[in-house]
C-alpha cells in the first residue's frame, strides 16, 4: 500500500512541475521596504501576526528591511500576494507584489 | 506629557490595560477621530455606479494626491498599469478597515471607566493598526526620515511642531509598551 501511495505522491508532483513549466507560472513574491516610522518591534510582531512566523523568523526578516532596505516576507500565487500586501498595508507598512523572476 | 509610566501592561490571559489622564484620552480620542475623516472616501460625484460602490469598487485608480493619505493607502505595485488597477478594486476596503481600526479605539477610550482601557488581543491589534496610522500620518508631517530625529528633539520650545514631535514620541513609547506585553504572550 505504502509503495503505491509514494507513486501516485511522485506523480502528482511531477504533473505540478510539468503544469508550472507550461503555463509559465512563475512564483509571486510579497516585499516590505524599510520605513523611518514603523518601529522595528511593531514590524516584528505584525509578521508574526499575519504570516504566523515565530518570533525569530519574524525578527530576522525585520533586520533584512532594516539594514538591506526590503526584504521578500512571503512567495505563492499573485492572489495570494495580493492578499498578503492589502493585509500588510492594513497594519501599515509599505508593501508591494512583483514576480518572482523580477529584479528586486 | 505622561504621568503613564508603564503604558499598556498584560492582566491575566487575554487582557491588556493601561490606564490614561484625562488630557491623554483625549489626545487619543482626537487623533482617532482625525484619521477617521481623514480616511473618508473620496467625494466622488461622477461614481454613478451604485452596484460597483456596493461591492467595493471605485472609479478611482490614481493614487491620492495628499502626501499623508498616500503614505497610509500605498501603492501595492512598482508599474503603475497594476498599481492602478489594484487600487480600483481594494483601496476602498482599505480605508474602512482603517477607519474600523481608528473607531475601534474611539469606541474604547469613550467606554473607559476611572481612565482605564481594558483590550483583548484582537482590539490591541487595532489599537495597534491605528497608532501606527496615525504615526504614519504625524510622521509625513514632521518629515521623519531615518536620521532626522535629532533634529526633532531640538526644535524650539515655540515651534509647533514640538508638540506634534511630542505626540509622535509618546504614542509610539505607547505602541511598544502593547507590542511589549502582547509578545510577552507569545514566549
Amino acid at each position: 500500500m505504502g509503495k503505491i501511495k509514494e507513486k501516485i505522491d511522485v506523480n502528482e508532483k511531477i504533473e505540478e512541475e510539468l503544469k508550472a513549466i507550461f503555463s509559465g507560472d512563475i512564483p509571486w513574491v510579497t516585499i516590505v521596504w524599510d520605513d523611518p516610522v514603523n518601529l522595528m518591534t511593531y514590524v516584528t510582531y505584525v509578521l508574526m501576526e499575519l504570516f504566523g512566523y515565530s518570533k525569530e523568523k519574524a525578527h530576522e526578516l525585520m533586520m533584512k528591511v532594516h539594514t538591506e532596505g526590503k526584504a521578500v516576507v512571503s512567495t505563492g500565487s499573485r492572489e495570494e500576494m495580493e492578499h498578503d500586501v492589502a493585509r500588510l498595508h492594513e497594519y501599515g507598512l509599505w508593501a508591494t507584489l512583483q514576480r518572482g523572476d523580477q529584479a528586486l | 506629557m505622561s504621568e503613564v509610566q508603564h503604558g499598556f501592561f498584560r492582566h491575566g490571559d487575554n487582557a491588556y490595560l493601561a490606564n490614561f489622564t484625562e488630557a491623554e484620552r483625549e489626545v487619543l480620542l482626537n487623533l482617532a477621530e482625525q484619521i477617521i475623516e481623514l480616511l473618508a472616501e473620496r467625494v466622488d460625484h461622477h461614481n454613478d455606479d451604485p452596484l460597483a460602490a456596493m461591492v467595493g469598487i471605485t472609479v478611482h485608480d490614481t493614487p491620492p494626491e495628499d502626501e499623508v493619505l498616500l503614505r497610509l493607502l500605498p501603492n501595492a505595485y512598482a508599474d503603475q498599469v497594476d498599481a492602478s488597477e489594484f487600487r480600483r478594486y481594494t483601496e476602498s476596503t482599505l480605508r474602512q478597515k482603517k477607519q474600523a481600526h481608528a473607531m475601534a479605539m474611539r469606541m474604547h477610550i469613550k467606554a473607559a471607566v476611572d481612565g482605564v482601557i481594558e483590550l483583548d488581543h484582537d482590539s490591541a491589534n487595532a489599537w495597534l493598526g491605528a497608532m501606527n496610522d496615525v504615526r504614519l500620518a504625524l510622521g509625513v508631517r514632521l518629515k521623519v526620515e531615518e536620521n532626522t530625529h535629532q533634529e526633532l528633539e531640538l526644535l524650539a520650545p515655540d515651534d509647533p511642531m514640538r508638540g506634534v514631535y511630542a505626540v509622535y514620541s509618546w504614542l509610539g513609547w505607547l505602541q511598544e509598551s502593547l507590542i511589549d506585553a502582547l509578545m510577552d504572550e507569545s514566549q
